[in-house]
């Protein structure tokens, strides 16, 4: 049961609880929601459970009425017949004021009253009440009593004298024990000569009426559930014809979306559902068409950007061994053609450093770059990196630190990409460190490894510190370049940390200077908990560094020796 | 001795180029341009070194490569304008000892050439012992037993370099200093490439080496001798 779960203290949970039925409604209410077919039954059952209500009630109705008409026609007409027949024999009888014989005269119809009607249910009660010597107050049989007939047809039969009308009421008749049957009762005058007129009752017993009617209603209630019920099933079985069908098309939609684009909807007939599948299939033949065309495009681009490496690289092959070869021979040259061969060499060497920068960026855009994983000391890399570049930092009077408190252990990457990565960081801080101190900080948790390079120089506003891994994004064109750079290198450097599922984060603050973190995950994971090292370095600056001072290191002496000696 | 040097590429300008750079360097160059050629040529001729296109008519250096191998040992720098990983490891693997991406500078090329020209510094001992093999370093010659291994210059350097340390592990950079005379970060793809190509024909099980070990994370070292 789904509802266990939210039942109490390990009790299975019941319909006595709240929980069972909030449980089931939920259940009912996702239904609902998400069964086509479930809410269209619901939705036929419903309307046909009250249209067939209504028709059986009116049936019904009609039914009981017309079948009480009809009994009480039958009741008029028989006891018109019985009491004519009556007061003919009460016309054609003399009386001479004997109230023994006023008494046996209406004795004597009382029996082919009941005779000549099919009831032997009347009650005599005679009009005029005062008491008289000569007349009898009336006569009785059969159980009717004057208790049962209402004042209001008394009243009728009493008032109108015609010996014409009739009135007829229907009255509950006593059963057997405590029950009561349903009847009619039927009121006239009828005239005792010489001693006035009595109202005579008729009461007609309508048990078989009734007994035919509740059957006929009970036939109406049963057939009218069965064709709720039918029609339920009905509903259910002829939209399994449609949604069956229509799931077919949503799963193979999602396995389309999931990239099988190979799936197509089985085709059946030329109904709706049908040219759904034919629109469905042609649908996704474009999409297949479209898909291999941009891929078989991708794949022409790729060929293409090989050819022009190709192409481009032998002439400019070619370029750079003449003009290094005019270079080295720049001193036999006059000035002017001296100059013009440094000139010529110098920007083939741009153009070499560009060329190769793009073909880079396009490997990416291709998704063609394949990384040479190999385990690396994130911080011996550092270390390389560092001494390699100290000469060019002691050109600009950059002191560049290593702070390495761990990122020691191997961790697979590309340690030809990341050591790009790293010298260009270094490279960009040491053109806009201003001659201040660069700290390279490095540093390691179970998740990742990380190096963040922080420049104390002019800095930038957060507006460029957005667009400096864009390509060709330059902070400040008019600065003066001093290290050649292609505008390409953070791209590049980016474009290579989300290749290791890394990332390259940046913080800068106009004359704080700028820091950029590079974290790598250990495994071929993202890394979700963040860098080992803050992206905001605080509110640490140049002079807190203390400049005699050596930068605290944690980690071991060991490690602290080989750390040391990269400053 | 004027070292012989064979160009095969078919832009002419380039060979020409690389003509002037290596006779300016005092080397005496000879140029084919056709790939069908060139296995021709360098019969004809028996170089001490070839430059080798990657991309050629007729022949592709790939292919000119295997065939030069199967017959010699001759140092062979492949010339390719791509670094992508299949290109030059299909050039490695075919034998090539190394490869200059295009563009090259003169000195980088005449540094890469001499060093494959000029085989390291000789250790003192003329004998070594690796594993089960005995290395003649003077003879140039590696024997398991009475039989004779034949390695190109550049294995049997590359064995050597192992050998005359066999107690110290090297690292792929340390290798590409010793072996292929670089002396910044270089492609250790180079290193991979050759220990397996030296494991190849040296070793009883490739898959189980004995002579040449691998240390995880590290590099490689001499097997102990048998």
């Amino acid at each position: 049961m789904p509802t266990a779960s939210v039942s109490v203290a390990g009790r299975p949970a019941t319909w006595r609880d709240g929980a069972w039925w909030r449980a089931r409604a939920e259940r009912v209410a996702t239904l609902w929601r998400r069964s086509l077919r479930f809410r269209t039954v619901v939705i036929t059952l419903v309307l046909t459970a009250v249209t067939i209500i209504v028709a059986c009630v009116w049936m019904a109705l009609a039914i009981q009425s017309d079948l009480f008409e009809s009994r009480k026609t039958q009741a008029l007409t028989d006891a018109r017949r019985a009491v004519d027949s009556a007061q003919t024999t009460l016309d054609n009888a003399v009386v001479q004021d004997d109230p023994v014989q006023v008494q046996n005269l209406l004795t004597s119809i009382q029996g082919p009253l009941s005779q000549q009607s099919a009831t032997d249910m009347t009650l005599a009660i005679r009009v005029d009440a005062t008491p008289s010597q000569l007349a009898p107050p009336g006569f009785r049989s059969g159980g009717l009593t004057e208790s049962m007939i209402s004042a209001e047809l008394r009243k009728h039969v009493r008032d109108d004298s015609s010996a014409d009308k009739q009135w007829a009421q229907s009255i509950a008749l006593p059963g057997s024990g405590d029950t009561v049957r349903p009847g009619i009762v039927v009121g006239q005058q009828i005239v005792v000569p010489d001693i006035g007129p009595y109202e005579l009752y008729l009461a007609y017993d309508l048990d078989d009426a009734a007994s035919t009617l509740s059957f006929v209603q009970a036939t109406l209630w049963i057939v009218g559930s069965a064709l709720v019920v039918l029609i339920g099933a009905i509903a259910w079985f002829t939209l399994r014809a449609v949604t069956i069908p229509i799931r077919d098309a949503a799963d193979t939609s999602a396995q389309l979306a999931a990239g099988d684009l190979g799936v197509r909807l089985r085709v059946r007939g030329e109904d709706e559902l049908a040219t759904l599948g034919r629109s469905f299939n042609a649908m996704a033949d474009s999409i297949q068409s479209q898909i291999n065309q941009l891929a078989e495009l991708s794949l022409v681009q790729q060929r293409f950007v090989s050819d022009v490496s190709h192409e481009l690289r032998t002439p400019l092959t070619t370029i750079r061994l003449a003009t290094d070869m005019l270079n080295d021979h720049r001193e036999e040259f006059d000035p002017t053609t001296a100059r013009a061969a440094e000139l010529l060499h110098a920007q083939v060497e741009r153009f070499e450093v560009l060329l190769t920068d793009l073909l880079e960026i396009s490997r990416y855009d291709a998704g063609s770059v394949q990384l040479e994983l190999e385990p690396t000391s994130l911080a011996r890399l550092a270390e390389d990196v560092i001494a390699s570049m100290q000469q060019l930092a002691e050109q600009h009077g950059s002191d560049v630190r290593l702070v390495a408190p761990g990122g020691y252990s191997p961790v697979d990457m590309d340690p030809r990409r990341i050591r790009r990565i790293v010298r260009n960081l270094l490279g960009n801080a040491i053109e806009h460190g201003e001659g201040k101190p660069i700290v390279v900080t490095v540093d390691s948790n179970q998740q990742a490894v990380a190096i963040a390079v922080r420049d104390y120089g002019l800095g930038m506003t957060e507006a460029d510190a957005e667009r400096v891994f864009d390509r060709f994004w330059r902070a400040d064109p008019s600065r003066k370049r001093t290290i050649g750079g292609t505008g390409l290198g953070l791209s590049i450097a980016q474009g290579d940390a989300t290749l290791h599922r890394g990332t390259l984060a940046v913080w800068s603050q106009p004359g704080r200077g700028s820091n950029f973190v590079l974290t790598l995950p250990r495994g071929p994971h993202p890394v979700e908990a963040g860098s080992p090292l803050p992206t905001d370095p605080g509110e640490q600056s140049a002079d807190d560094l203390g400049l005699t001072q050596p930068i605290a290191v944690h980690g071991d002496a060991g490690e602290m020796g080989e750390t040391g000696g990269a400053q | 001795m004027t070292s012989r040097i064979l160009v095969v590429d078919d832009d002419t300008a380039l060979a020409e180029m690389i003509g002037i750079v290596l006779r300016t360097e005092g080397f005496e160059t000879f140029f084919c341009a056709d790939g069908a050629a060139a296995v021709q040529e360098w019969r004809a001729h028996r170089p001490d070194l070839i430059l080798l296109d990657l991309m050629l008519p007729g022949m592709d250096g790939i292919e000119i490569c295997t065939r030069i191998r199967a017959e010699s040992g001759v140092p062979i720098i492949m010339l390719t304008a791509r670094a992508d990983t299949a290109d030059v490891v299909r050039g490695l693997e075919s034998g090539a000892d190394d490869y200059i991406v295009k563009p090259f500078n003169p000195k980088e090329l005449v540094a890469r050439i001499r060093t494959r020209l000029r085989p390291g510094s000789q250790p003192e001992s003329e004998m070594l012992r690796i594993g089960d093999l005995t290395v003649d370093v003077a003879a140039h010659e590696v024997r398991r037993g009475d039989t004779a291994i034949a390695l190109t210059p550049l294995e049997f350097e590359l064995l050597v370099a192992l050998a005359s340390k066999p107690q110290q592990v090297f690292s792929r950079e340390m290798l590409l200093e010793q072996v292929w005379g670089y002396h910044y970060k270089a492609d250790t793809r180079l290193v991979n490439v050759h220990v397996q190509r030296l494991r190849a024909k040296v070793e009883l099980d490739p898959d189980n080496p004995k002579i040449v070990t691998t240390v995880r994370g590290v590099g490689y070292r001499a097997g102990a001798v048998v």
